[in-house]
């Protein structure tokens, strides 16, 4: 009996051994001649030196690297049937490459400098936007002559994708900081959202500290270990983290101190709950007791995945930082922008495929933004008329008209090109912070060790 | 008798080549793919800048590596997950591998296949649960406190100790079954008898164990002991998934350091791959020791 | 202490330890159930959300082809990988003398290199050698593995060294002893072996990741982590993809399991 089982076994193994042997040998003779065209611009961009220039024009298909199936991917997809309309011979191919791995395999792909392996175009984190463009300078095209009209562009958005006064991407997704609250929890309090607006975080405090006695729910929630509440605090009154000179500011920082403070009592008094990790930050305001949500607008998604809520929650602006001069109740957090690769195969193709689409298309907007709440940051869209159309998610709110009026107010924002370092940094000091720890020697901490990432 | 001799000598001499031929195979694939890709990180640890843009740099990478707080912070959360971890893990696995080798024992396919799956879950799925067992408001606190044993809730994942011993408990449960299964495996090469014999002869389980089952499983065991101290010193998923490192860096790993410093941020490969050598060296010190101590043939 | 209550502190004890590991599994399960809401709220009881989620997961991901892809990579990686390490692994041991042990000692090193560090010159290699988006490629990193080798090798060292006199005896040439004697006889190392690899493999991650760019080359871990990766993660759909993820390894394991259930007696006499 077992003989027979082994000798069952091995020869499946044998069999599949074999038709993966067969499969294996027509997949690779259908994508070699794609490789080694990908291979010869890649020559002639080397050869050239600069952008390159297209020594043949591809066969009318790009390939797009983008991480989110229900939000960026569906734009490209709704993109390319607009395109399709005017060019039937267009198509995509778009691979879903989550950010995590898109980080791992360009790391690789950038540094062996061989480039053959890049898609023509792919969907890039802004925070990450400057760090990849201004390190490695071969990466993206040059877009600025590309006859893409950039100036159609809130302006902020567009320079996170701009190194010394060149374009190198197409603006996608807004991140325009909204503050979400659940009328019925903040009503059981004797609040409306009015109170809850145009305010500052002192008053919030207060706000908080009561609804916390009265119903036991947190005003906000935060993810602990991250200092993304305290960057989106200090671009709303118009601070950094770095020096004019490039150098990190973190000591004798006003304004970052501020938002610590903020932030320490906002977690001392219990106003502010925290998760562990993304996952338990969603589960608090879906499920838990937390009764507001403060965070880029891209959040909405996962507010609106407690379908039992609809209807209970507002969107308003956040808190501005009080005592500090140009604070504002507007800022951003996240959003991506498209870039086209030095090894794109057709740029032209590309830049035109741009220039009808995310930045030139109306009609892709009204799609993309009932179909996935994507916001644009390409400022002819936000007067269609989609954007006004009440959300009954939100008690009938028109949110997307709100939200694209908040984008127009957000503080411009230096991320650096050490911005991942320098925001680790910050998380560590902020958790320490949160421990007990002293906020200046903390801040100096970190301002020690993103002078060391940067090798000073 | 002279004759016989070179006959054997020339059998042995054969024999020796035959052996240098079934190992060519295995050998080449290593040396190609590993040791040469190798040698060219290390030539790129005396590197510095980025892309294919580097210069030469001498030994600042390393020298650098003693100034990095954080590093040396991840060296030493290694080495106690290593000295807290390792031991505990291999000692139950040899427990349960004795327990679930006895062929009296009902339904030992069933109990074997439950012990070994945890190493074979998903790694998100595992993280997430864990995350969730060991959260503010999750079970763990909620037996706890019920038990009377905490007050009110901790949070694990938020103290630097306990978010560590989250990781030991995490990293016991993970590879528990999967050490078990070489043990098991290797218990195959010792007849029952043996055990049988020793019954008779009135020795305890616990006196059977020592006495029995260590030692002929010896080669086994210093297999698995090379292979947890190598894991535990290169760990990664772990630190990633449930902790981040956190907090503030408290149960980071080397591995996870060196990912973070080679592709989140700005990336020099010349300084990643200069730790990468650090973690070699160590675990290379320790393999060897162990091997030293335990690859006796008798 | 009778026998009979030493007996019941065992079966306790196992019973204890297989629930503690199976837990995360029926959770996975009921998780596959739910919503992705109650998911995260940590609900730890069934739903009836498990025909959603599968719909939602077919849609979202070809699910069939990564399945495929993963299969196909683990089963020709396992059979290679065990040929050619068990060979060498028994000729580290049976044919061991000085240069072999220290060349063994110098192999075993090359798994402490992290791989962070080789991924960049593996990357040019496999480039130049135009093999990236292969099934070549994906599988020539895994093939030779100084942890497999180890394996074989102190297995080996229980083989009857009787048996190969024996056998020389008869006639049978070293090719032939290790097939015909060593294999049958390490049968359960075989199975540990296959099993141990076969995961690896399964889940092997980071390489294919950076070298695999296609479409249709993907695996079902790179799906996992792609449906991790949107601003929303479906929890339920997650958790049931997970759940397809970790069937293989588990099969494998239950069916080759039965292999350590004989000694080495019945195979050798």
């Amino acid at each position: 009996m077992k003989q027979k089982i082994l000798s069952v076994l091995l020869s499946a193994v044998v069999v599949a051994a074999m038709l993966a042997g067969c499969t294996s040998k027509t997949e690779k003779a259908a994508t070699e001649p794609a490789s080694e065209s990908s291979e010869t611009t890649e020559e002639a961009a080397a050869e050239s030196g600069e952008v390159s220039e297209t020594t043949e024009s591809g066969d009318g298909t790009l390939t797009v690297w983008a991480w989110d199936k229900s939000f960026n991917i569906y734009a490209m997809e709704e993109a390319e049937k607009i395109y399709q309309k005017e060019h039937p011979d267009f198509s995509l191919n778009i691979v879903e490459v989550s950010w995590d791995d898109m980080q791992t395999t360009l790391g690789t792909i950038l540094s062996s400098g061989d480039y053959s392996q890049l898609p023509d175009i792919l969907l890039m984190q802004d925070f990450a936007f400057r760090k990849y463009a201004s390190t490695y300078t071969d990466f993206f095209t040059d877009l600025t002559d590309s006859g893409i009209a950039f100036d159609e562009f809130a302006e902020g958005k567009l320079g996170m994708s701009m190194v010394d006064g060149k374009n190198y991407g197409v603006p996608f997704d807004n991140g325009a900081e909204v503050a979400v609250y659940r009328t019925d929890i903040l009503e059981q309090a004797g609040y409306t959202i009015d109170d809850l607006t145009d305010i500052d975080w002192d008053r919030f405090i207060e706000i908080g500290k009561d609804v916390l006695d009265k119903t036991g729910y947190s005003l906000v929630s935060s993810q602990a270990g991250s200092s993304d509440i305290i960057m989106q605090m200090l671009q709303s009154a118009g601070g950094s983290i770095w020096n004019g000179d490039g150098t990190p500011g973190y000591v004798e920082n006003e304004t970052l101190k501020k938002c610590m403070e903020v932030y320490k009592e906002l977690f001392d008094t219990g106003v502010m709950e925290t998760g562990n990790n993304w996952d338990e930050y969603i589960a608090t305001f879906t499920s838990g007791k937390t009764a507001g949500v403060i965070n880029g607008c891209w959040i909405l998604a996962s507010i609106e995945s407690a379908e039992e809520q609809s209807g209970l929650w507002a969107v308003t602006n956040m808190p501005s930082l009080p005592g500090v001069e140009g604070a504002t109740n507007y800022s951003n957090q996240g959003g991506s922008s498209w870039g086209i690769t030095t090894n794109c195969s057709d740029v032209e193709l590309a830049e035109d495929f741009f220039a009808s689409t995310f930045a030139g298309s109306v009609e892709l907007y009204d799609t993309i933004l009932p179909g996935a709440g994507a916001l644009a940051t390409w400022i002819p869209a936000a007067d269609s008329d989609v954007y006004s159309e009440p959300q009954e998610f939100y008690g009938g709110e028109a949110v997307f008209e709100l939200i694209t009026d908040f984008a127009s107010k957000v503080p411009e924002f230096d991320m650096g090109v050490y911005y991942t370092e320098a925001n680790t940094a910050l998380a560590t000091a902020v958790t320490n912070v949160c421990a007990g720890g002293d906020i200046d020697s903390e801040l100096q901490t970190a301002e020690d060790t993103v002078n060391f990432d940067m090798g000073n | 008798m002279a004759g016989n001799n070179s006959k054997k000598m020339s059998l042995n001499k054969k024999q020796n080549l035959i052996g240098w031929f079934f190992l060519a195979p295995g050998v080449i694939f290593i040396a190609c793919l590993s040791f040469y890709p190798a040698i060219k990180a290390l030539i790129t640890s005396f590197k510095t800048g980025v892309g294919v843009n580097m210069t030469w740099t001498g030994l600042s990478n390393y020298i650098r590596i003693f100034e990095d707080k954080i590093f040396i912070q991840s060296i030493r959360n290694c080495f106690f997950y290593l000295i807290i971890q390792v031991p505990i893990m291999l000692i139950l696995a040899l427990i349960l591998a004795s327990i679930l080798n006895n062929p009296r024992l009902k339904f030992r396919g069933i109990y074997r296949t439950a012990i070994f799956l945890p190493c074979a879950t998903s790694l998100v799925a595992y993280a997430i649960i864990f995350r969730t067992l060991f959260a503010n408001d999750g079970y763990v606190n909620l037996v706890l406190v019920k038990l009377g044993i905490l007050d009110s809730a901790y949070n694990f994942l938020t103290h630097p100790f306990s978010a560590k011993i989250v990781i030991i408990i995490a990293l016991i449960w993970r590879w528990t079954g999967y050490n078990m299964v070489f043990y098991l495996a290797g218990l195959q090469n010792i007849e029952y008898s043996i055990y049988e014999a020793a019954k008779i002869d009135g020795a305890s389980p616990f006196q059977i164990f020592r006495k029995i089952t260590v030692p002929l499983l010896k080669p086994i065991i210093l297999m698995t002991a090379i292979m947890s101290t190598n894991g535990t010193l290169q760990l990664f998923d772990e630190s990633v998934n449930l902790t981040k490192g956190g907090p503030a860096n408290a149960s980071v790993t080397m591995s996870h350091y060196i990912f973070k410093k080679a592709f989140e941020g700005v990336t020099n490969f010349g300084y990643t791959s200069a730790m990468s050598f650090v973690i070699f060296i160590m675990v290379a010190i320790l393999a060897i020791i162990q091997m030293k101590a335990g690859d006796k043939r008798d | 202490m009778t026998k009979k209550s030493t007996k019941t502190i065992t079966y306790i004890f196992i019973t204890i330890a297989a629930l503690i590991s199976v837990f995360p599994l029926i959770w996975m399960i009921i998780a596959a159930t739910n919503r992705s809401v109650d998911v995260i709220a940590g609900k730890l009881t069934f739903g009836t959300k498990l025909l959603e989620n599968f719909q939602n997961l077919l849609q979202a991901q070809p699910v069939g082809r990564f399945f495929w892809n993963s299969c196909k990579y683990s089963v020709i990686t396992t059979v290679l990988a065990l040929a050619v390490c068990s060979l060498a692994g028994y000729a580290f041991e049976i044919f061991h003398d000085k240069a072999k042990d220290i060349l063994f000692t110098i192999i075993l090193t090359a798994m402490m290199i992290p791989f962070v560090a080789l991924m960049v010159p593996l990357f040019q290699m496999f480039s130049k050698a135009k093999l990236l988006n292969s099934t070549v490629g994906f599988i020539l990193p895994s093939i030779s593995t100084p942890f497999l080798i180890m394996m074989f090798r102190q297995s080996a060292r229980s083989f009857p060294k009787e048996i190969i006199e024996a056998a020389r005896i008869d006639g049978l040439n070293e090719l032939q002893i290790f097939t015909r004697m060593f294999i049958p006889t390490m049968k359960s190392t075989y199975a540990a072996a296959t099993t141990i690899t076969f995961m690896n493999a399964w889940n092997n991650y980071l390489w294919p990741k950076v070298i695999m760019s296609d479409n249709n080359a993907q695996t079902m871990p790179m799906m996992i982590s792609n449906i991790t990766s949107g601003y929303v993660t479906d929890y339920g759909m997650l958790m049931l993809a997970v759940f397809i993820t970790t069937i293989p390894t588990a099969i494998v394991f239950f069916a080759l399991q039965k292999s350590f259930a004989e000694g080495i007696t019945g195979a050798v006499k």
